[in-house]
């Protein structure tokens, strides 16, 4: 049924302009390196630049796959091991701790709060080397543990989930649990965690991401035989220069896994909203 | 109807006598949760970040009080890097130049950011995994080829950019050798990355909005201007804050498109024109081995501004607010 | 191997502007001390960028029966940070590991971090170039590096540039139009009268080449006191740079214009290391084959760049370590290495090798580098590099006179910029 406000906001041809532009201002760029992958090493340096990709993409790719130092192969199944844990606990993590923070009343809470805001503010550069450091006393150099485990949690996940969870769930609907008798870990996971959906996938799908091209830390604590997917692409660098159209090539297969990644959270971002979201 | 329909509860209702009376026999578990299940649920961040984000924190914090070479001798010295810092004209230019690089990108992303999640908020929006996509993809692309790819957009003679000012007659900019070409340069960069990411984070928290909420608007005969000021706004201001702050914490730290801009140099510019704090520290405390406590000190400070500047923000959110 | 200013290191930078990390030290010495006298199973060498040992360490392999891992890091710019990691937390570096000679005069500054290879090796001190195995000690006399290579100057010009110009193309009467830096600049002229067109890249190439031929202290004295603002090598290498801001393309080294600049002929010359031979290659592609030549730099010979094979104090099996670093810095190694990937040989036996001397580059027009570049290695001035000498002539030096050289800043404000930096970028 279309309602009155809805048609209010009916979208407008101009919508769409200004939504095409931005599409296209977006993917420019991205385009751009796809057509320094299809190409030869130089045409980074033409004038104009190239402008269609060009037909050198199965040669660039398979320098990658030829290139012995990069472990291109692995280093793609260890990003997805890797983002995909880590995901998962961001998510379980932020989103149980962000509904404590908004939903639960216990002593403390807003200075634990506060704390990890505070947390999030911390320049990241300068812990690195005693980070560093600790992985070694821990054994965990060269293993995936050093690249999963510190970033299992978030400050910005329980931030996040935090502020969409007050936001989005009603006092009423946590009531209406605590009536019917249910646990509080039964009210996150039957409503909360359900209602959090849209966020989740969001937070979900910033975080896969974040760690996909992640590369500071695991080109520490990583080798080459053993890396991640960026950790791997640098390793397609040479001493004075950078093999832009292997790197290119690599970063477009390497990218593959992030569209379906988006395919499937933004699916839940759309569905979980329009038309029912939770009423209260 | 939604989705969430098959798990949103029921309306909340006196509870009847025999839930009442199951209440009561499990008073106790009951309480018990009440009171401490909260604090398993934010123990296991606390207890992560504890040992892997605290403890280097710290150690850097005890590095700061000393003259700590990192391949040497460390001497004890108390608060003299801090105070070195006040006097010093580099650190100052940093801030500067990171609270203009900071302006430059944050506010024209969020109000951008804003105006798209608006857009892409409609109902009957076609496309709309599409152009979620497509906006979304800059944050996919990893920040060096972005660097490559804008590095080669702002260059002196060949770049496209100074073509297309051609066309309308301006002249070639070189747009390393000012303070505000670099600014913008750079801030065009950060722009690109991250208005799609923000666009994403608010368009969650516009969709978290009880529809009802305009539909009872629109009975009161408010048009869409004063539906977006006085709903979506105000209903949006956690989210809001959250993207505030967040683009605080990121553009303080902002370390990897100047260096890059700069084509690796720590400096920043000839004259330092878009060195940053967090390149400044970089530049004391690991570029420089012999003022590793220096530049651990310089990190501090970044810290201390972030705060400062978070808390100035939250201010003046909540006060818009009211 | 060649080497590079750290400039170049930190630009090569780009897929990792995150200098900040890096390590890949693969599976170092965390196993427990061996007993005195036992044979390592495993030796790590530690280099960046292509040193050429691939093959060797194989030999080295069957001959000891030791294991060598050859560890590279690609970049330069990650290798330095890598290295103070490693010294800083006494974990992961490798048994041998190459130190080019800007962080070699850092890392000098606390040499009981490295191994006195002294008593560890046989006496060499006569088999190398005299200056370059001085630069091997450190300031309280110990050995702690066997020298490698050195990337002695030469200049790149583009052949049909220069014919465009009515310049002689010919390598030798190329070299013949520059006996010194005022014909540099005087040929720089004419080629810009004659097309309207810069000549070289950028005065902080020219910079490059001036410093590196004093044969003097440069900023720093003996004693490691900073004399940026008297040091007369200083001085000649600011004042003939700055003279040549009429012919500059104003495109500074590894910057986007400088690359791009290759393929559209922005420039006709620049100053060429042996290991820049390959990025001018690169940059400007297959169509520009041919097109390139090598001819002497003006006033002599100059060195920019090169490396030494040091032992980490942390190795736990400093001898054989040694062992290794003397086995690949020697005669025949060397010739073998710059066969293979291009390092100048720093040995004066490896030098005089025929195979050496008989090497010729395809892609500039067939030029006889290894010639050219041997002849020019014997007649390097040895300089006196400070412990913070890259960072000064990086962070203080360069940027000021790029200042000039964009205008930003006149020539007596930028060398107040420059003498003023200097001050905290030396300071150690």
């Amino acid at each position: 049924m279309i309602s009155a406000s809805q048609r209010l906001w009916r979208t407008s041809p101009l919508t769409y302009v200004a939504l095409v532009l931005a599409a296209l201002l977006s993917i420019y760029p991205f385009y751009y390196m796809m057509v320094i992958g299809t190409r030869s090493l130089d045409s980074i340096n033409d004038v104009p630049p190239p402008m269609t990709p060009g037909g050198a993409f199965g040669d660039n790719f398979g320098r990658v796959l030829d290139n012995d130092a990069a472990n291109f192969l692995t280093g793609m199944m260890n990003s997805i091991i890797v983002s995909s844990v880590v995901t998962i606990s961001v998510v379980l993590t932020g989103s149980l701790a962000g509904f404590a923070f908004a939903k639960l009343r216990f002593r403390g809470r807003n200075i634990l709060l506060l704390a990890i805001i505070v947390t999030m503010m911390i320049p990241t550069q300068m812990g690195l080397i005693p980070l560093w450091g600790m992985m070694q006393e821990l054994g965990w150099y060269d293993s995936l543990y050093a690249v999963i485990v510190p970033f299992l949690v978030t400050g910005f996940g329980v931030f996040m989930m935090r502020q969409y969870a007050s936001q989005a769930i009603s006092d009423e609907l946590i009531e209406a649990g605590r009536v019917d008798g249910a646990s509080t870990f039964r009210i996150y996971w039957n409503i909360v965690l359900p209602a959090l959906r849209p966020a989740a996938a969001v937070l979900g799908l910033l975080t896969f991401m974040e760690n996909w091209n992640s590369f500071l830390w695991p080109y520490a604590i990583l080798t080459p035989e053993n890396p991640t997917l960026q950790v791997s692409l640098s390793f397609l660098s040479y001493a004075y220069y950078t093999d832009y159209s292997q790197v290119f090539a690599a970063t477009a297969i390497g990218t593959l896994p992030l569209v379906l990644v988006f395919i499937l959270f933004g699916r839940q971002i759309i569905g979980g909203i329009m038309e029912g979201a939770v009423k209260s | 109807m939604s989705l969430s329909a098959t798990t949103a509860p029921p309306s909340p209702a006196p509870p009847p006598p025999d839930v009442a009376a199951r209440r009561r026999r499990g008073s106790l578990l009951n309480r018990l949760d009440l009171k401490y299940s909260p604090y398993l649920y934010i123990a296991p961040f606390f207890l992560i970040f504890g040992i892997f984000g605290l403890y280097p924190m710290l150690r850097t914090a005890w590095m700061s009080l000393h003259d700590w070479d990192m391949v040497g001798d460390h001497t004890f010295i108390g608060l003299d890097n801090y105070i070195e810092l006040f006097s010093d004209d580099y650190f100052w230019n940093a801030l500067v130049n990171t609270f203009g690089m900071f302006a430059l990108s944050t506010i024209p992303q969020l109000l951008l950011a804003l105006f798209l999640a608006t857009l892409l908020n409609r109902t009957f929006l076609r496309a709309k995994t599409f152009f979620r996509m497509a906006i979304f993809v800059p944050n996919v692309v990893s920040v060096a080829a972005v660097a490559i790819v804008f590095g080669m957009l702002f260059q002196r003679e060949f770049g496209l950019i100074n073509w297309l000012l051609s066309l309308v007659g301006v002249d070639q900019i070189d747009w390393r050798a000012h303070s505000w070409s670099s600014w913008t340069a750079i801030a065009t960069m950060v722009n690109w990355r991250w208005t799609g990411y923000n666009t994403l984070i608010l368009l969650a928290g516009m969709q978290a909005i009880p529809k009802d909420l305009y539909e009872a608007a629109e009975i009161d005969g408010a048009g869409q201007w004063r539906q977006f000021w006085q709903i979506t706004l105000p209903m949006l201001r956690p989210t809001f804050l959250f993207v505030v702050i967040l683009s605080t914490i990121g553009g303080m730290q902002l370390f990897t498109e100047p260096l890059l801009f700069a084509n690796g140099s720590i400096i920043g510019g000839n004259q330092r024109e878009y060195q940053t704090l967090a390149m400044y520290m970089y530049e004391k405390g690991i570029y420089n081995l012999s003022t590793a406590g220096y530049g651990a000190a310089v990190a501090w400070a970044i810290f201390m501004i972030i705060v400062l500047v978070s808390l100035i923000n939250f201010i003046l959110v909540r006060r818009s607010a009211k | 191997m060649s080497l590079t200013t750290r400039r170049a290191r930190m630009a090569a930078t780009a897929l990792a502007a995150v200098l900040v990390a890096g390590g890949l030290a693969a599976c170092g010495n965390d196993d427990d001390k061996p007993a005195e006298g036992e044979k390592p199973a495993k030796l790590v060498v530690d280099t960046f960028g292509e040193m050429g040992y691939d093959e060797l360490v194989k030999e080295y392999e069957k001959q000891t029966g030791i294991k060598v891992e050859l560890r590279k890091t690609a970049q330069l710019g990650e290798y330095r940070p890598k290295l103070v990691r490693y010294l800083a937390t006494g974990k992961g570096a490798a048994d041998v590991t190459a130190l080019e000679e800007g962080i070699l005069n850092e890392f000098k500054a606390n040499p009981r971090n490295w191994a006195d290879l002294t008593p560890l090796v046989s006496d060499h001190s006569t088999e190398y170039l005299p200056w370059k195995w001085e630069l091997g000690k450190a300031p309280d006399g110990r050995l702690i590096g066997l020298p490698t290579d050195v990337g002695s100057l030469a200049v790149c010009y583009r052949k049909d540039l220069f014919s465009a110009a009515g310049l002689p193309t010919e390598r030798d009467q190329v070299s013949a139009l520059w006996p010194d830096w005022n014909g540099f600049h005087q040929t720089g002229q004419k080629y810009k009268q004659a097309t309207g067109k810069a000549f070289i890249d950028s005065i902080t190439a020219v910079s490059n080449g001036v410093l590196f031929q004093q044969g003097s202290d440069l900023f720093y004295d003996k004693e490691n006191n900073i004399i940026a603002d008297s040091s007369p090598a200083v001085k000649a290498a600011w004042e003939t740079a700055t003279s040549m801001v009429d012919i500059s393309a104003k495109a500074s080294t590894w910057s986007p214009e400088w690359s791009g600049g290759f393929k559209q002929g922005t420039f006709a010359a620049t100053f060429c290391p042996s290991w820049m031979l390959g990025i001018v290659a690169d940059n400007s592609g297959e169509a520009n084959k041919g097109k390139w030549d090598v001819a002497a730099v003006p006033g002599g010979s100059g060195n920019w760049g090169g490396s030494w094979l040091a032992v980490p104090e942390q190795s736990k099996y400093p001898k054989e370590a040694a062992k290794l670093a003397e086995f690949l810095t020697n005669a025949n190694s060397q010739v073998e290495a710059f066969k293979l990937k291009g390092p100048l040989p720093t040995n004066l036996e490896a030098l005089k090798n025929e195979a050496f001397l008989n090497y010729t580059n395809e892609y500039f027009s067939n030029a006889p580098t290894g010639k050219i570049f041997g002849e020019s290695v014997a007649n390097i001035k040895p300089v006196h590099l400070g412990p913070k000498h890259q960072a000064v002539k990086e962070n203080a030096f360069e940027p000021a006179m790029r200042a000039f050289e964009n205008g930003q800043a006149s020539k007596d404000k930028a060398w107040e910029q420059f003498t003023k930096d200097a001050q905290t970028q030396g300071a150690f």
